[in-house]
């Protein structure tokens, strides 16, 4: 990245200049992958000299997405306190009528199935929803109650308002725990079967123009598919580590279903798949070779989201280039990737945002403050700790699996334990047994442990948070968990009567 | 070949149904998916065309259910082709095409047995839809054309 790093050079060309060619229609516009293309065949002095306008995009699940609507006073009227849209619970931030609908507030009768994304797609689409509201009633707002039914007409103001937007890359994700998981970033299959990865790589909008030159508050972009606004650095915007992100503006009641669309993630919940693209003046050579960026150039890191942690661990780098082929390398395993953001609509946001410069329906415009660069994605300061397994672990009362059960029954009754952990020479774990199980082989006159044991044992670690492994317990229908390195070597054990007394459940 | 998805009870399924009318028939049955426990088991499999017949009236009369397995459902103007499912099909049947387009492959498809795709996709567009036992009645049955492959 050293040469990307120049100073912005003196410009050759100007916004003002690009518009007055954009009027009549001898803009020269290229896509991002055509720009590359361009750059590698003729070099970056030409493609500089010849290209005006680099159109980017991308489309993918934007959480935190929403819509500003307006819905016009009732008679007699009502200062809205709770508000619901096809059972999307809605947020009344502000004064008697100002709705906010959050992408990923979730219906009360259909949850994880309907959401915030969909009722925004679905008043995009023309589609009536129905409103109910309930408010506590004052002299000028008299009414408690309201129901009544509504489309994209008959909203004063319907504005996509997205808070952050358009990441300019993230995490791939892995899942090294025995069961599958299902996570913002799709389903995740165990011991890493699979990986999913979200982002444009060298199309995304903010891969190619990284220092912000062009892009500030005030750029107007392609937005859900009609033109909206940069309004800021979206939240979380961390540009020094390519973490940026965007916060927009754009009127939703112009927007197509083509670009918007309401989504849901399997046991996570609702959200709002974006179309964003953002035109790039290459108003100097810095600009070109900026905008010649390649998916091999871009890199993220493998999490394993298997572990529920702020920190996640990070087990590889690749580049985009290589998710995009549909297979990463991880130590020596192959993992099958793909793709959670829609590459063929972030073309298509691209293609169609060429066309609107080409056409002279869409100009330019120059940012009237910059982003910050120097802004820091600060960790949550936590005045209260919350526990983990560590926290309440007790020693395992361990076994060996050539014993007798009767000796089992024994060390349940002195250590006064309801679980046996069974470990081989190396203290690793081989199984469980209970004082049920030893209860029922004594009834039933089986003598080896090795008959009755569970081999197949739900465990934790000592980094997980209390409620994750209270959750496995409660998912499993067990009371117990023994606590296990990476190796597999017994640290302890965790019990639900441990966890009730801590958690108070 | 044509693909045939069968179901055994509880009361049957300790028995070795297939083995036996592999050998009784000397057909070759292909076994694709098998999901089995002490509760039933419900298996996909695959027997030549012109074997069908015979193989069908002797899994009934063994006390199996026999109905052609429906296979997953795509519906492509719902499709956003991101692409979610992809890493997930066991079988590749589930590809990006140069157009970066998600292209489903029936053939390759292992069907309901499977589903690893279906609750993956963010806009549900891929559903596995379970073939009711009634569904299959003789006479549709002679009505099959398996893909010949």
């Amino acid at each position: 990245m050293g040469e990307l790093k120049l100073k912005p050079q003196k410009n050759a060309r100007t916004i003002e200049e690009i518009n007055a060619k954009i009027r009549k229609g001898d803009a020269q516009v290229l896509t991002a992958e055509e720009m590359k293309k361009l750059v590698e065949s003729s070099g970056v002095e030409v493609a500089f000299k010849e290209v005006d306008v680099v159109t980017t995009g991308t489309f993918g699940a934007m959480c935190s997405s929403g819509a500003i609507i307006n819905i016009g006073h009732s008679d007699p009227p009502i200062k809205i306190d709770r508000a619901f849209m096809n059972d999307v619970p809605i947020c009344h931030p502000g004064a008697a009528v100002d709705l906010y609908i959050g992408a990923t507030a979730m219906s009360e009768t259909q949850p994880y199935e309907y959401g915030g994304g969909h009722l925004i797609e679905d008043l995009v689409n023309g589609k009536e929803v129905e409103l109910r509201a309930a408010a506590y009633g004052t002299d000028c707002y008299p009414r408690n109650s309201l129901k009544t039914n509504l489309t994209k007409d008959d909203l004063n103001q319907f504005y996509l308002l997205n808070f952050r937007n358009c990441y300019q890359h993230y995490n791939c994700a892995v899942n090294s725990r025995d069961e599958t998981i299902y996570t913002y970033m799709g389903k995740l299959l165990p011991k890493m079967r699979n990986a999913t990865y979200s982002g444009a790589g060298e199309l995304n909008p903010l891969m190619n123009d990284p220092d912000y030159e062009t892009i500030g508050i005030g750029t107007r972009i392609f937005l859900g598919g009609a033109q909206g606004y940069v309004i800021g650095e979206g939240t979380q915007h961390e540009a020094k580590s390519q973490n940026g992100t965007l916060m927009v503006r754009g009127n939703a009641k112009k927007m197509s279903s083509e670009f918007l669309r309401g989504a849901s993630f399997t046991r996570y919940g609702t959200t709002l798949y974006v179309g964003l693209g953002i035109p790039i003046p290459i108003l100097n050579l810095g600009l070109a070779k900026k905008a010649a960026i390649r998916d091999e150039e871009i890199f993220t890191n493998v999490v394993d989201y298997g572990v529920p942690r702020r920190d996640r661990p990070k087990l590889a780098k690749v580049s985009y280039k290589e998710l995009k082929s549909g297979a990463i390398t991880v130590g020596d395993k192959k993992i099958k990737v793909s793709s959670l953001s829609s590459l063929k609509t972030a073309r298509k946001v691209a293609g169609t945002l060429k066309s609107w410069v080409e056409n002279g329906e869409f100009y330019l415009t120059a940012p009237v403050e910059r982003l910050p660069l120097d802004n820091v994605f600060k960790p949550m300061k936590q005045t209260e700790s919350t526990p983990f397994v560590v926290n309440v672990m007790q020693t395992a009362v361990t076994c060996r699996e050539t014993e007798e059960v009767r000796a089992i029954a024994e060390r349940i009754v002195t250590k006064s334990v309801n679980h046996i952990v069974v470990v081989d020479s190396l203290g690793k774990l081989t199984g469980i047994v209970t004082s049920w199980d030893v209860t029922r082989a004594m009834a039933e006159g089986k003598t080896k442990l090795a008959d009755i044991m569970t081999r197949r044992v739900v465990t934790t670690k000592p980094n997980e948070p209390l409620e994750t492994a209270s959750k496995k317990m409660a998912q499993h229908s067990i009371s117990a968990l023994p606590v296990i390195n990476d190796e597999g070597k017994v640290l302890g054990i965790v019990t639900s009567e441990d966890v009730s007394k801590l958690l108070g459940m | 070949m044509v693909r045939l998805l069968l179901r055994f009870g509880e009361e049957i399924v300790d028995q070795p149904i297939v083995s036996e009318i592999i050998l009784e028939l000397k057909v070759p049955i292909n076994i694709i998916t098998a999901l089995v426990n002490s509760k039933g088991g419900e298996v996909l499999a695959e027997v030549p065309q012109e074997a069908m017949d015979k193989v069908v009236a002797a899994l009934r009369k063994r006390g199996a259910t026999v109905s052609l397995p429906k296979l997953i459902e795509v519906e492509t103007e719902k499709c956003i082709s991101c692409g979610s499912c992809v890493s997930l099909c066991p079988v590749e049947a589930i590809t990006l095409d140069n157009e970066l387009s998600v292209v489903f492959s029936k053939e390759k498809c292992v069907g309901s047995t499977c589903s690893a795709c279906v609750d993956a996709c963010p806009v549900k567009a891929i559903k596995s839809v379970k073939q009711n036992n009634h569904e299959l009645i003789n006479s549709r049955l002679k009505g099959v054309t398996g893909k010949k492959r």
